[in-house]
């Protein structure tokens, strides 16, 4: 196969030191559901023509968690094959209609959720939040989700108080703020990743931006390794506010009696390795009892939320892996799963309803229960 | 087939608010995404589909300032081979009519041996819904709008158009004709960023009136049947009162109270 650059898969992505042993099939969160299968298509990359990917829908089951790339024992990346073949079908224009209705608004609009660019700001109505123009120490970029999703905005809500109240000196881009295209070049839509990244990094730099601080670990994700030529430093906002607690700025004094359990995201806990620091901001909040999942850290579990599938329904048959990972969180005891990324809060509410434990076990956002913690 | 597609590049306006300018007579551009009009990807989309078919050449025409050539490029890039921008200052102020002569007259100049020009049934800015219809009259052509499904035979084509209630129209058109295309006649296809970037190497020519033919007195509001006087908000009212009771009852106190309100002509 060729990518739509012209390269051949097998150099581009070093395809032929592959040992065919299967751990990233072994790996894949997707794999036992679907006909996603990594091995088989990294095989496929080097021996077939790019004619062999038009009738792949599974290819959208991806949901780039990067497991495979992680435990790859020659350093292959899997994800990046896949990737590449949605690439391909991008070009060609074999779309899932969702998928490309969400291309288009980002095109469009900025965000993928076909929102008013002149609406991304409306979550911050009530607050009074200073603008990047002003100059501060940190930009928080806030993220499609968390601006206009209606459950998610209360996590961007929480994360303006806290910083607020742990004395962080930072500013919005408001309306001016665009998608950061993590999501879109795991959907295989190259230039416009490029695009946007241009546009942000140029943004960044006319606002004189040392510091970034997200809501998302995807944008976290996408500005610390992807933006070539970023200056700024990015932090996840889990990052940020551990700080504040040890410098001890940020006073967690309400109690909170609950068992709660914490799902790393993919793009802040495996693929960038940031374990520890919202743990300690649970296990801080007076009262709270952290449990663990038995597949924790680098063997945790996707919550299918990432690399495009929160606008592309799965071929994938059977129990999602956030149904799962509820059921696993029950059957531990716990009364909240605690997450830190709009995807898993997002998919993990849905699984709650739809295993039946609504009332039962609440998803929050670690900032919504730090909300709780300094305000009660 | 020799295939025109006339589009209009739009302000996305079903959530953003939207601010009337001080001179009312248009709104402000601030913050306003824009786009290729809704009905118009679909007629585009046909046009391509149709030249996929039968071969031949497709030319997308549009009216308006360079920020439209954003969604020429996107014809281009879906498929289109040619694309023809006309800007003049004269076309300001210009009603559906006075924009269908104008585009009959880039037609006229463009590809004159046309056989099928597809508009959008309406666009998403005005909301006329006049220049498919009226763009055919100035050519002397038929036409037909709100069109859901063409097929082309010998010369003619067999069209269906949505009609009210859920009735569709079947009937046959002579070539050449205007289709003004319905939303949902097909499935547009996605253009990638990459794709938009190779067709800047196609053609996109930029043309004034005097290029097509046309005086400025026949274009702008010299040349137009309706002149805009004013644009506003209509006002949000805040009183609802649903009337109940037999019928014979709430007709008979409706009808006083459009007595009342000064609404029944004497």
């Amino acid at each position: 196969m060729e990518t739509v650059e012209g390269e051949s898969f097998g150099e581009k992505y070093d395809l032929f030191v592959c040992l065919q042993c299967g751990k990233c099939t072994g790996s894949c969160p997707l794999s036992m559901r679907s006909q996603l299968n990594p091995r088989k298509l990294v095989r496929e990359a080097l021996l077939l023509e790019n004619e062999a990917v038009m009738d792949k829908d599974f290819l959208w089951d991806c949901t780039t968690c990067a497991t495979c790339r992680l435990r790859c024992p020659r350093d292959l990346q899997p994800v990046e094959v896949i990737i590449g073949m949605r690439s391909i079908l991008i070009e060609e224009a074999k779309v899932p209609s969702t998928v490309q209705e969400a291309l288009e608004s980002t095109f469009k609009n900025g965000n993928p959720w076909g929102r008013a660019p002149s609406k991304r700001v409306e979550w911050a109505a009530e607050l009074s939040i200073k603008k990047a123009s002003e100059g501060a120490e940190y930009l928080y970029y806030v993220g499609c989700t968390p601006a206009y999703d209606p459950r998610v905005q209360s996590v961007a809500r929480s994360l303006v108080r806290l910083f607020d109240a742990a004395g962080v000196d930072f500013a919005i881009l408001g309306n001016e703020e665009k998608c950061c295209g993590n999501e879109i070049r795991r959907m295989g839509e190259i230039g416009l990743f490029e695009m946007l990244m241009e546009d942000n990094i140029e943004m960044f730099e006319n606002y004189g931006v040392e510091r970034i601080v997200t809501t998302s670990p995807h944008c976290y994700n996408v500005f610390k390794n992807e933006y070539e030529g970023l200056k700024a430093e990015v932090f996840h906002y889990t990052q940020l506010l551990c700080d504040k607690l040890d410098e001890g700025k940020l006073k967690l004094t309400k109690e909170l009696k609950k068992k709660v359990i914490y799902q790393d995201p993919c793009f802040l806990g495996k693929q960038n390795k940031v374990f520890e620091e919202p743990r300690k901001l649970l296990s801080s909040i007076p009262g709270v009892e952290l449990l663990e999942y038995d597949r924790e850290k680098m063997r945790s579990v996707c919550c299918e939320g990432g690399g495009g599938r929160m606008w592309a329904e799965a071929t994938a048959t059977g129990e999602r892996t956030a149904e799962m990972r509820v059921k696993e969180a029950a059957a531990l005891g716990a009364e909240v799963i605690a997450v830190a990324c709009p995807f898993c809060l997002l998919t993990f509410e849905d699984a709650v309803k739809t295993t039946g434990y609504e009332g039962k076990i609440e998803v929050k956002d670690i900032s919504e229960l730090l909300i709780e913690a300094i305000e009660g | 087939m020799k295939i025109v597609v006339c589009v209009k590049h739009v302000p996305d306006t079903a959530e953003a608010d939207v601010v009337i300018t001080p001179d009312k007579k248009g709104i402000k551009k601030e913050g306003l995404a824009f786009g290729i009009n809704e009905w118009d990807e679909y007629a585009l989309e046909e046009a391509i589909l149709t030249k996929e078919k039968y071969g031949g050449e497709v030319v997308a025409i549009t009216i308006g300032g360079k920020d439209s050539e954003d969604t020429l490029r996107r014809c281009l890039a879906k498929g289109a081979d040619r694309a023809v921008r006309v800007e003049d200052p004269a076309l300001e102020g210009s009603d559906a009519y006075a924009l269908a002569k104008a585009l009959g007259a880039v037609i006229k100049k463009e590809m004159p041996d046309y056989d099928i020009i597809f508009t959008g049934t309406q666009a998403g800015d005005d909301g006329f819904a006049q220049v498919g219809q009226t763009l055919a009259e100035t050519l002397g052509i038929p036409h037909a709008a709100l069109v859901t499904k063409v097929e082309i035979q010998d010369g003619k084509a067999k069209i269906h158009r949505e009609l009210e209630g859920g009735l569709e129209e079947v009937l046959e058109i002579q070539l050449p004709a205007v289709l003004a295309v319905q939303t949902g006649i097909n499935e547009p296809r996605y253009v990638s960023i990459m794709g938009i970037r190779k067709a800047k190497k196609k053609e996109l020519k930029v043309l004034n009136l005097s290029d097509v033919g046309l005086s400025p007195d026949e274009v702008g509001e010299k040349g137009s049947l309706l002149k805009l006087e004013e644009l506003y908000v209509p006002p949000v009212e805040k009183m609802a009162e649903i009337l109940t009771g037999a019928p014979e009852e709430t007709a008979a106190r409706l009808a006083s109270i459009l007595d009342e309100k000064g609404l029944i002509p004497k």
